[in-house]
């Protein structure tokens, strides 16, 4: 208990100095600190928690889902702790229960909402002891970092069969490799999944991953594809196939990044938020919200007052033009915000950022997975930026893409995009996620937006 | 060069052997083919028997996962091998990186020893080794006359490629580690094939290399030279990685 205390103490002293000192928002290195003195202390703070955790992974989605989980326990009257800032190894999710920790060493919330990073997930579970672990799906990611996925999907297998009895995994049907992991476990899971063919496509994004029946390997036959390689499915040999939604959405309406609609389960809701990919995150979050416990009709009317994460679809004014922030990490979730952006919004000006750091993995080979050719005569403005802004270019000349000169200064990157959007126009940046810091930092230094840590 | 010129990419497996953006290597072949007024095609040569493969100019193979790579290796014996020979030896090209490389060698040997065949294509041998090489790589060529000499590419590969005497390394390595980590060599140059660890994707990158494989395929063709294209922004890339790799 002492040492429980300590490690909080010495935690929370390091999150301080950090934001003070302007480093960052503290999201991550006073859980480093207080883990050195305690290794056991996110497993003690957890324990603290009046009704337990939800821990929440997947490639594409989970800094969202976890938000609107988190939105819809406060509006429950709940208090919950939760690593907000898209800090999601196992020394962000400590930070945040750190921060929320007393000065005797005690968490005071009722739920911890945690977004885990796929690989970090089945230490998460082991320390955090969840209620329920959402799997939301598993795309191709910084490959340099994780390895591949197979990997990850036996990990993550295994750590959901150490859950406790009474935990629920509520998982992505519609994703071939979730379905895999969720076809084995000694528990059945809460399975979730899209119905409507009119939002859906027939044909395999190139970047799909999942195409093979994991059992007999014969390639999957699709009867429709929603977001990446999600969708209907079934393996020709019947040896595999798209397990029966629990909870279904049907009758979907998409208007841009605006909002979307749609009917799960006799309940229509509506969300200030636009894309199909958004569709799978609040469904995601209606089955996780029902698995805790929360009433239908509830989520519905909170969900309709929700706003937006730090860079998922974050809306700034700037200069007289619209920006919208629209994090863009991997070749499913470029592809989803390009049609957005694209086909829904009618989008015509953009700044593409691609950053190289470790957290955006420093292998950038996938943008040739990325279908930027969706850009092809239809955008006015496309301006390459980013650490990696001349790969960028060399890949929208070959998707045919008419673009300006790389600019690998945010600054720069912004004055181009103000001179050739009309004020009063929308203006649109898909980055990866040190890229999108990058903008927003200038953005901020401009007065224009507010520091992260505090959206 | 008449107006209708064919030019046919074949992409072994494109539909499991494509990890690493390695549509890039593919789209930049079929662009720059297209650029000097060349029809371009591409067949994507998936499981089974079925296509044919005597117009193909170039074929593209590419790395894949694990579970990808099981499903296509016997799949590559029985109804690809003896007419990739066969269209090799008419003059058509092959590049192949990271698995398709390691697949066009002799065998791959894991950690425990067991040895997995491969086509013997290229007199290279693989084995499995511990920790894993990921990064940029810059390689001084072997190949003759390519303006700019080097070539770059980034590389994330755990097998140790080791060249007979047949092969020839693509490269030397400057920055990186190559094909093992050990001879600072990158890559195998034998005949009409080439295989390397470099993706990126390594041919918009490096349009010269590009330019090399296209020229070879095409002099069957009574092609005798490709067209200048401005490849301004394709060498930015290439000499900003140049750059980092100097800068250490």
């Amino acid at each position: 208990m002492i040492r429980k205390t300590a490690a909080v103490w010495a935690g929370k002293a390091t999150g301080t100095l950090s934001r003070i000192t302007r480093r960052g928002g503290g999201t991550t290195l006073p859980g480093d600190v207080a883990r050195a003195i305690d290794p056991k202390i996110l497993t003690e703070l957890a324990s603290d928690l009046t009704h337990g955790s939800i821990v929440i992974t997947g490639t594409n989605g989970k800094t969202t889902t976890a938000r609107i989980v988190s939105w819809l326990l406060e509006g429950a009257g709940h208090r919950v702790v939760s690593n907000r800032a898209g800090a999601n190894l196992i020394f962000g999710a400590t930070a945040a229960a750190l921060n929320r920790a007393g000065a005797n060493g005690t968490l005071k919330a009722d739920w911890g909402v945690f977004e885990i990073d796929e690989a970090s997930l089945p230490r998460a579970i082991k320390e955090i002891q969840p209620r329920a672990t959402l799997v939301m799906n598993l795309f191709r990611d910084q490959l340099d970092r994780y390895g591949e996925l197979e990997s990850i999907a036996k990990k993550i297998e295994q750590a959901l069969n150490d859950m406790s009895e009474n935990a629920t995994a509520v998982l992505n049907a519609d994703d071939p490799r979730v379905a895999e992991i969720g076809l084995d476990l000694k528990r059945k899971p809460l399975w979730y999944g899209l119905e409507d063919e009119r939002v859906a496509s027939k044909t395999l994004p190139h970047a799909a991953d999942a195409r093979t029946c994991p059992r007999c390997g014969a390639s999957l036959i699709f009867e429709a594809v929603y977001v990446g390689h999600d969708g209907v499915y079934r393996c020709p040999n019947h040896d595999f196939a798209r397990p029966q939604p629990d909870i279904k959405a049907t009758d979907i309406e998409l208007h841009g990044f605006d909002s979307l609609a749609m009917t799960v389960e006799g309940t229509r809701i509506e969300m200030p938020l636009g894309g199909l990919y958004n569709c799978y995150n609040v469904l995601a979050s209606f089955a996780a919200a029902c698995s805790l416990g929360l009433d239908a009709k509830y989520v519905a009317e909170r969900l309709k007052t929700f706003k937006a994460a730090f860079g998922r679809q974050e809306r700034i004014d700037f200069r007289g033009r619209h920006l919208i922030l629209v994090l863009s990490k991997n070749p499913a979730g470029f592809n989803e915000a390009l049609r957005t952006a694209v086909e829904l919004a009618r989008g015509e000006n953009f700044i593409i950022g691609l950053n190289d750091r470790k957290a955006d993995g420093t292998d950038v080979s996938w943008i040739w997975d990325v279908d930027f050719e969706q850009l092809q005569n239809r955008a006015q403005t496309v301006i390459p930026a980013g650490v990696r802004a001349y790969d960028l270019t060399v890949r929208l000349k070959y998707a045919a893409v008419n673009a300006k000169e790389p600019q690998t200064d945010p600054g720069k990157a912004l004055d181009e995009l103000v001179r050739s959007t009309s004020e009063g126009d929308t203006a649109y940046v898909l980055c990866t996620y040190t890229a999108m810091l990058d903008i927003r930092a200038e953005l901020v230094r401009r007065g224009w937006a507010q520091p992260y840590w505090e959206t | 060069m008449s107006s209708n010129q064919k030019f046919t990419i074949g992409w072994l497996y494109s539909d499991l052997m494509n990890i690493y953006g390695d549509r890039g290597n593919v789209l930049t072949l079929a662009r720059r083919a297209e650029w000097r007024g060349l029809d371009p095609k591409v067949i994507e040569l998936g499981r089974g028997a079925g296509e044919d493969l005597n117009d193909v100019d170039v074929f593209f193979f590419g790395g894949g996962q694990d579970r990808e790579q099981a499903l296509i290796y016997d799949d590559l014996r029985r109804y690809k091998q003896d007419s990739l020979q066969k269209q090799v030896q008419d003059g058509a090209q092959i590049l192949a990186v990271c698995g398709g490389y390691q697949l066009l060698g002799h065998y791959y040997q894991t950690a425990e020893g067991e040895r997995f065949d491969g086509i013997g294509m290229l007199d290279v041998r693989t084995e499995a080794g511990k920790k894993r090489f990921i990064g940029d790589v810059v390689v001084q060529t072997a190949i003759e006359d390519l303006t700019p000499s080097t070539l770059v590419g980034f590389e994330n590969h755990s097998g140790r490629t080791f060249l007979g005497d047949q092969a020839k390394p693509l490269g030397k390595v400057l920055h990186g580690r190559g094909n093992n980590g050990s001879d600072r060599t990158e890559g195998a140059v034998q005949g009409n094939i080439i295989g390397t660890y470099m993706h990126g994707s390594l041919l918009p990158k490096n349009p010269h290399l590009a330019d090399h494989i296209i020229g070879r395929a095409l002099r069957r063709r009574g092609v005798a030279s490709l067209s200048h294209l401005d490849d301004s922004a394709e060498l930015a890339a290439h000499g900003w990685i140049l750059q980092r790799a100097q800068r250490g």
